[in-house]
């Protein structure tokens, strides 16, 4: 298990391979998978807006979507093909009412998708709970509060699986 | 960042409003509570969230920001077996509302011996706002805290005192997380703030 912290991204060409951002509360998890090629990324996304602050581009919506999409692309990806998955984004505390950050980030990152031309497919965000985002390649990207079963946004038992299996057949036929 | 004598000097200030919170702390259960030496931690926030527990674990926090001459946030953590512990301390029933009253009561009381004490060697003043109490993953908790107090730094400063209710397995991780991710308002008034490297 690859676990992704705060402001990282990592991406996964491996089937089996299983990416996890434990505990999002106003964070949001982003997972991106291109079925076909079985590639997947995540990334733990901090704040809406680089502006002037340090960090690594995975921290903000602003650099952390341009730069999975391109590690993505070079892990043999196809932008049309990909598919979103957004995850946290929740207020967890009654603190600073100005200060919904979860919401902000949940806009910010749909805006950069938008922007990129990025298909949502699901989306688990708002509320006052965290959650946990994983993604197992060749199996879904799923959503999980404390305590509770895994709920699966998107499923990779895909295509890669079922041409693969489709070609073997021929193949025994012949 | 800051230098080893910074840090020490950090050190010694949580030792000393910890020490204090856990005077009230031991009034307050009728218990001994013993003091562990705090740490002083300046880091990466995905370090800063490790280094406050395993991030999957379901603890209770109780999170009080801070009013005052010192803009953050104080965050108690607490297993769920500890809060169960100082629930029946205080003769309530664990998981009820009134359990989350008596949670956030002790946030209030530990939050204000420390922070005064905290205040009055730094002649800072220093008031905790009323506590949000809530059962979650650690994780989840402490990363929605960093991400408002050091979310555009770099690292996040973080002042980590545990207090252990003597006789009991019951830990309670007391954090002062400034805002800005710095401690500079606190090592002006010691005369060693601007020897950042």
């Amino acid at each position: 298990m690859e676990s992704v912290r705060m402001g990282e991204l990592v991406v996964s060409a491996t089937d089996g391979d299983e990416l996890v951002a434990i505990g999002l509360g106003s964070c949001i998890g982003l997972a991106m998978v291109d079925t076909q090629a079985g590639v997947a990324g995540l990334a733990h996304v901090v704040l809406p807006e680089s502006g002037s602050a340090g960090g690594p581009p995975g921290k903000f919506a602003d650099t952390a979507v341009p730069e999975l999409l391109a590690q993505l692309e070079r892990a043999g990806a196809v932008r049309r093909r990909l598919a979103a998955v957004l995850i946290g984004g929740a207020r967890m505390f009654a603190i600073g009412a100005s200060l919904d950050i979860g919401a902000r980030n949940a806009a910010a990152v749909r805006e950069q998708l938008g922007r990129l031309g990025i298909h949502v497919h699901a989306e688990e965000t708002g509320g006052n709970r965290g959650r946990t985002a994983r993604i197992v390649l060749g199996s879904d990207v799923s959503s999980q509060l404390a305590g509770g079963e895994r709920t699966s946004l998107l499923s990779l038992a895909g295509r890669t699986g079922a041409i693969t299996g489709a070609v073997r057949g021929l193949a025994g036929a012949r | 960042m800051y230098n080893d004598m910074q840090l020490d000097a950090l050190r010694e200030l949580a030792n000393i409003a910890s020490g204090t919170a856990a005077t009230s702390l031991s009034q307050m259960l009728g218990r001994e509570v013993d003091l562990q030496v705090p740490r002083a931690l300046a880091l990466p926030l995905a370090d800063a969230v490790d280094a406050a527990g395993d991030p999957s674990e379901t603890v209770t926090g109780v999170a009080l920001p801070l009013e005052g001459d010192l803009e953050g946030i104080v965050l108690l953590l607490i297993s769920d077996e500890g809060a169960a512990i100082l629930c029946r301390l205080l003769g309530v029933e664990p998981g009820s509302d009134v359990a989350e009253s008596a949670l956030g009561e002790i946030g209030n009381i530990l939050g204000a011996s420390y922070l005064a004490a905290l205040g009055s060697m730094t002649g800072l003043n220093l008031l905790p706002s009323p506590p949000t109490v809530l059962t979650d993953l650690l994780g989840a908790i402490v990363a929605t805290v960093l991400a408002q107090t050091a979310g555009d730094c770099d690292f996040a400063f973080v002042l980590d005192s545990e207090l252990d209710v003597a006789g009991e397995p019951c830990a309670i991780s007391f954090l002062l997380l400034p805002a800005g991710g710095g401690a500079d308002e606190l090592l002006t008034p010691l005369g060693l703030a601007g020897t950042t490297a």
